[in-house]
């Protein structure tokens, strides 16, 4: 649980030799006096499936609240392809493709699913406000398109019925599904997703580990995954990166994360292993 | 590195839209799509002629007078539903763009007309060459008060709610104290030909006491020509991905930012657009015949005539707007008999409207979504995914 103990863990590169998508540098940020999240790194490959877990209050969210530039971090870079993203704003990070669900449902209530895939998807638009006014045809063609665009992706996660139904009257499921939707229809080439299982039935959550991986190879995307469902984490993610106290305290397989002596110690306190 | 796999699937999107689109899109399609473009302006622009020549001949000028009224207040609440129903930013200074403008085109016509007709008379009929000078002095108006838009926008990104209000009321404090401190309005042309560029500063447009003498040029005509370009642009707005990602705003500022929306070019430009319409209808309410526009003009009072048009309206329905203003417009008139009374009924009119339906009249929809026209409009939209997936 110590700083050099997670520094000595970030030599560990990307696995399997491929260069790391996103990259991530001993980012931190305090609050007041509050280190909320300290040194965290991350080397997320091409259409890798990452998990990221810890006890309530760890800075998971944090993390992904510094990722998609909602805080600014203080120290360390992040590094999307060839990019950088330091001291951008969250919607030229979600333009430079990182897309995010949130952990209590933030849809657009008033709104259509429909528009709310289309919100999402419009943010390459080129046409403006002239063209908008005037309804030019490039504007008219882009709307099409735009509106294909949503339905085939509503079509993928069979919601084409609800496509005119506002987003309030869906059902729980439905809504957490619709914010992955919303999620993809930015083109993303990595996909954050906050507790994407939490409030679901067990069904839905078996359905819902299915639809990721079949989302990471269908679209290609990279996914960073919070969640405190362990068998649903532990089945699906290649690796997982362990925060406690808003430092790693652990990264590895899931059978390496699941035998390490200090993630058990986070979760479950250290009392009985040596006295 | 984007994948086969991506790529196909935008091949596929592309390819539906080709073959759902009707084989017609070729130059005759484009004429129609530029016809269809206009056809609202120019049915908008027909009900006006028609109203021009035809409501004279039915009612008397009272009334006359009172469907202008309805006119420029359903293109200030129209517009200000722009900045308050779509975006969701609570602006209480509309009327200080409305007067900003007015004054700016007052000036251009007042000072204009004596410049080129050495009077202050109205000159030419309808499209005569006094109201081309008067429509593009409303125009200029439009532009100025879209430029104050842009200022007035800027604390928007940091200011949420209440705190956004006070600004957009201290704005239209300001213009109200700033126009108080003008100079006497210069009576003869000879008097303006003599006097040199200083007689300019303070802008001659007539203190505290308003703008007298303002060339009566405002008809129905024109109000609802203007009217008609105002709910065209703002409902082509709302269905647009801009009007979009304005609602966006509204609904949830953070996961719009988190779905690539700039909110603050998103809402600078909701400013700027709600202001250019107040500073047209600011334009058009200056040279309405007995009416002396005045600082009072940019003052809390109208402004907030028209934040209750908004609401009793429904956030970001323009139908609804536009029934609300035209109600509360034509309401007192009507309460004249009741002299003193008048008062008290508006406001419990207001106070009963919030306690039965605190949504506004239509809510978020459009008249065409509401209960005796609802239903075949709901099953057209069912249809519609069906008609296009094939």
């Amino acid at each position: 649980m110590t700083v050099p103990t997670s520094r000595t863990l970030d030599v560990k590169k990307s696995e399997n030799g491929l260069p790391a998508l996103l990259d991530v540098d001993a980012i931190g940020i305090s609050f007041g006096g509050l280190k909320a999240v300290d040194g965290f790194s991350l080397q997320l490959p091409t259409a890798g499936l990452f998990g990221l877990i810890g006890p309530n209050g760890a800075g998971k969210t944090t993390v992904f609240n510094l990722l998609t530039g909602v805080y600014e971090p203080d120290c360390g870079k992040i590094q999307l392809g060839s990019r950088r993203l330091i001291k951008c704003k969250p919607h030229e990070i979600t333009a430079a493709g990182i897309a995010r669900t949130f952990q209590n449902i933030r849809l657009f209530p008033d709104l259509t699913v429909l528009d709310n895939v289309r919100l999402a998807g419009q943010l390459h638009n080129k046409h403006g406000l002239w063209s908008t006014l005037l309804r030019t045809q490039g504007h008219r063609r882009e709307e099409d398109v735009l509106k294909e665009k949503a339905y085939d992706l509503l079509r993928i996660f069979e919601l084409q019925d609800r496509a005119h139904e506002l987003a309030s009257n869906l059902s729980y499921g439905h809504q957490r599904k619709l914010e992955i939707v919303r999620a993809l229809a930015t083109d993303p080439r990595v996909l954050l997703l906050d507790e994407p299982a939490a409030g679901l039935n067990p069904q839905e959550k078996i359905l819902l580990s299915q639809s990721i991986q079949q989302i990471r190879e269908r679209f290609q995307v990279a996914v960073l995954l919070i969640e405190h469902d362990m068998p649903l984490v532990m089945e699906i993610c290649e690796r997982i990166i362990v925060l406690d106290h808003g430092v790693t305290i652990c990264k590895g397989t899931p059978s390496e994360v699941q035998n390490d002596p200090r993630v058990i110690a986070a979760y479950l306190g250290s009392g009985l292993t040596d006295d | 590195m984007t994948t086969p796999q991506k790529s196909d699937h935008t091949k596929t999107s592309q390819a539906t839209v080709s073959s759902s689109t009707p084989p017609s899109s070729t130059s005759g399609g484009a004429v129609s799509n530029t016809l269809t473009g206009l056809l609202p302006l120019a049915i908008g622009i027909a009900v006006a002629l028609t109203l021009h020549f035809g409501l004279p001949l039915i009612v008397n000028a009272f009334y006359a007078r009172i469907v202008m009224d309805i006119g420029i207040a359903i293109i200030m609440a129209v517009s200000l539903n722009i900045v308050n129903g779509m975006t969701g930013q609570f602006s209480i200074g509309h009327a200080g763009f409305m007067t900003l403008g007015g004054y700016l085109a007052a000036f251009i016509t007042y000072y204009g007309s004596m410049l080129i007709w050495g009077d202050v008379k109205t000159h030419g009929g309808l499209l005569g060459p006094g109201e081309l000078l008067f429509v593009s002095s409303c125009i200029m108006g439009g532009v100025l008060a879209a430029g104050a838009g842009y200022v007035v926008g800027l604390p928007s990104l940091r200011l949420r709610g209440d705190y956004l209000a006070i600004v957009t009321l201290g704005f239209g404090e300001i213009i109200r104290v700033v126009l108080q401190q003008t100079g006497r309005v210069i009576n003869h042309a000879d008097a303006l030909k003599q006097g040199g560029l200083s007689q300019l500063i303070p802008p001659p447009v007539g203190g505290a006491l308003g703008f007298g003498g303002v060339p009566k040029y405002t008809n129905i005509f024109w109000v609802y020509t203007i009217l008609t370009i105002t709910i065209v642009a703002a409902y082509r707005l709302k269905r647009s991905s801009l009007g979009r990602s304005m609602i966006s705003i509204r609904e949830d500022e953070i996961a719009a930012q988190a779905m690539g929306v700039n909110i603050a070019r998103q809402k600078i430009l909701a400013f700027v657009i709600a202001a250019f319409f107040a500073g047209v209808a600011g334009g058009l309410f200056a040279h309405e015949s007995g009416v002396i526009i005045s600082p009072q003009d940019a003052g809390f009072q109208r402004s907030f005539d028209y934040v209750i048009m908004t609401v009793l309206g429904g956030r970001g329905s323009i139908t609804g707007v536009m029934l609300a203003a035209g109600i509360l417009t034509a309401l007192p008139e009507f309460l004249r008999d009741f002299d003193q009374y008048r008062l008290i009924v508006y406001a419990l009119l207001l106070i009963i409207m919030m306690l039965v339906r605190p949504q506004g009249l239509f809510g978020i929809h459009e008249i065409w979504n509401m209960w005796p026209l609802r239903r075949r409009t709901t099953k057209a939209t069912v249809n519609a995914p069906s008609q296009e997936a094939t």
